[in-house]
């Protein structure tokens, strides 16, 4: 049997395939101009209370990937120093898919904390 | 522990080894932009740290390269490539894989691709031509270095372009951002950086190929289009518009029933091969573009 930490990271991890997708829809939703992946890594640290649950390097491939699928748009722009960075905006196609899926949450949400309360009390 | 940038990109590299290059292109540029951005950002708030001590905080946020180089992967693995739908189920008989390339939309793609290859590679050509003479016959003039770098840079923007229409009708992964110039230093040492880089000399060959290529391409889709069409179109041309297939010395020569049959089937069969050349041609084209724009 695998040790409690090594499950608990693989379930962490788990859970993170989805969520993740979803808070950066949220983040880049509520801001007003289009952010690089830095600033949104450092908003969600400030975010999450002790440790983040997810490595900041996670969020960039799934940056990518919303990309892919049209719900996010991105364009580079040099920097005065350092690398070009390449800025993320949320596409009218991401905001539908944000409301759907806040939706989804939700319901996951009440659901799973239904079944956890239920089995605490009975 | 990686003690700089650089000790953390080859090593993500190596960590990254086995994924598409086009996959680990983006990796790399990703956590360059990150570590460098957080670092300076670091060097900014407390300017009294040791830079090691710094990275090693802020690598410590952003994962080790092995922790990066598995989200990547993670993602990649439930991704396809952009446009790219998933592949039609083998029929399993022969006949039925034989005619099955009329649904495979990488044939179609690759038919598409060839038909306006023939226009973006006149345009390429041209552009490379017209560049490269301009830049060279003005590099006497003091405005000669600017248009020899606007071309330089015109140039890896169009291999960039290149490479969106080739992952988008030939279903080869190709990367989503330009490669990075170098940065920082001077003007001269950037603009020696890209004359150094072989993927500008490499773009460039690329684009003056082309023209041959686009041209060929175009012939080799064009050319058997056009008689497989000729063919199917024999039964109704002599049936309902009673035009002969030779008119020789006054003579019409019609074909008997059982030749248009025979017409009709050899259209079939040369549209089916067309096809399956054109998706052929398609894969090596894919594989050609990539070696050439995005070597390592």
């Amino acid at each position: 049997m695998e040790d409690l930490e090594q499950l608990t990271k693989k379930f962490q991890k788990e859970i993170n395939a989805g969520i993740a997708s979803l808070v950066l829809l949220s983040v880049l939703d509520q801001s007003k101009e289009a952010l690089y992946g830095y600033q949104i890594a450092k908003m969600l640290d400030d975010r999450s209370e002790n440790t983040p649950l997810m490595k900041q390097g996670a969020l960039y491939p799934v940056l990518r990937s919303l990309e892919g699928s049209g719900l996010l748009s991105s364009m580079v722009e040099p920097s005065v120093s350092g690398p070009p960075r390449r800025y993320y905006n949320i596409t009218a196609e991401g905001r539908q898919t944000l409301q759907v899926w806040t939706e989804v949450w939700n319901q996951t949400d009440n659901f799973v904390n239904a079944v956890l309360k239920g089995i605490n009390n009975g | 522990m990686a003690n700089s940038i650089e000790a953390y990109l080859r090593e993500l590299k190596s960590e990254m080894g086995g994924s598409d290059i086009a996959t680990i292109q983006d990796a790399l540029s990703d956590a360059e932009e990150h570590l460098s951005t957080a670092l300076k950002n670091q060097q900014m708030e407390q300017p009294e740290l040791d830079s090691q001590v710094a990275l090693a905080a802020i690598i410590e946020q952003y994962g080790t390269p092995a922790e990066t180089a598995s989200a990547y992967k993670e993602v990649e693995r439930r991704t396809s490539p952009a446009l790219v739908r998933p592949a039609s189920p083998k029929p399993a008989s022969i006949l039925g894989r034989f005619f099955g390339v009329y649904i495979d939309p990488k044939a179609w793609g690759s038919m598409l691709y060839m038909l306006i290859s023939l226009v973006t590679g006149i345009f390429y050509f041209t552009w490379v031509v017209t560049g490269l003479s301009l830049s060279l016959g003005l590099a006497v003039l003091i405005f000669g270095l600017p248009l020899g770098l606007f071309f330089i840079l015109s140039v890896r923007g169009l291999a960039l372009l290149e490479g969106r229409i080739v992952e988008a009708l030939l279903g080869v992964r190709m990367p989503r951002r330009p490669l990075f110039a170098p940065q920082g230093g001077k003007w001269l040492d950037r603009i020696k950086a890209l004359l150094l880089d072989k993927h500008t000399w490499l773009a460039m060959l690329y684009m003056g190929l082309q023209l041959i290529l686009g041209i060929l391409y175009f012939t080799l889709l064009v050319v058997p289009l056009s008689i497989s069409a000729t063919f199917l179109m024999t039964p109704a041309i002599q049936l309902i518009y009673h035009i002969p297939v030779i008119s020789l010395n006054g003579i019409q020569y019609f074909l008997s029933p059982g030749y248009l049959i025979l017409c009709v089937l050899g259209g079939i069969l040369l549209l089916t091969l067309t096809m399956h050349m054109s998706k052929g041609i398609g894969q090596l084209h894919g594989r050609f573009a990539k070696f050439m724009l995005v070597t390592e």
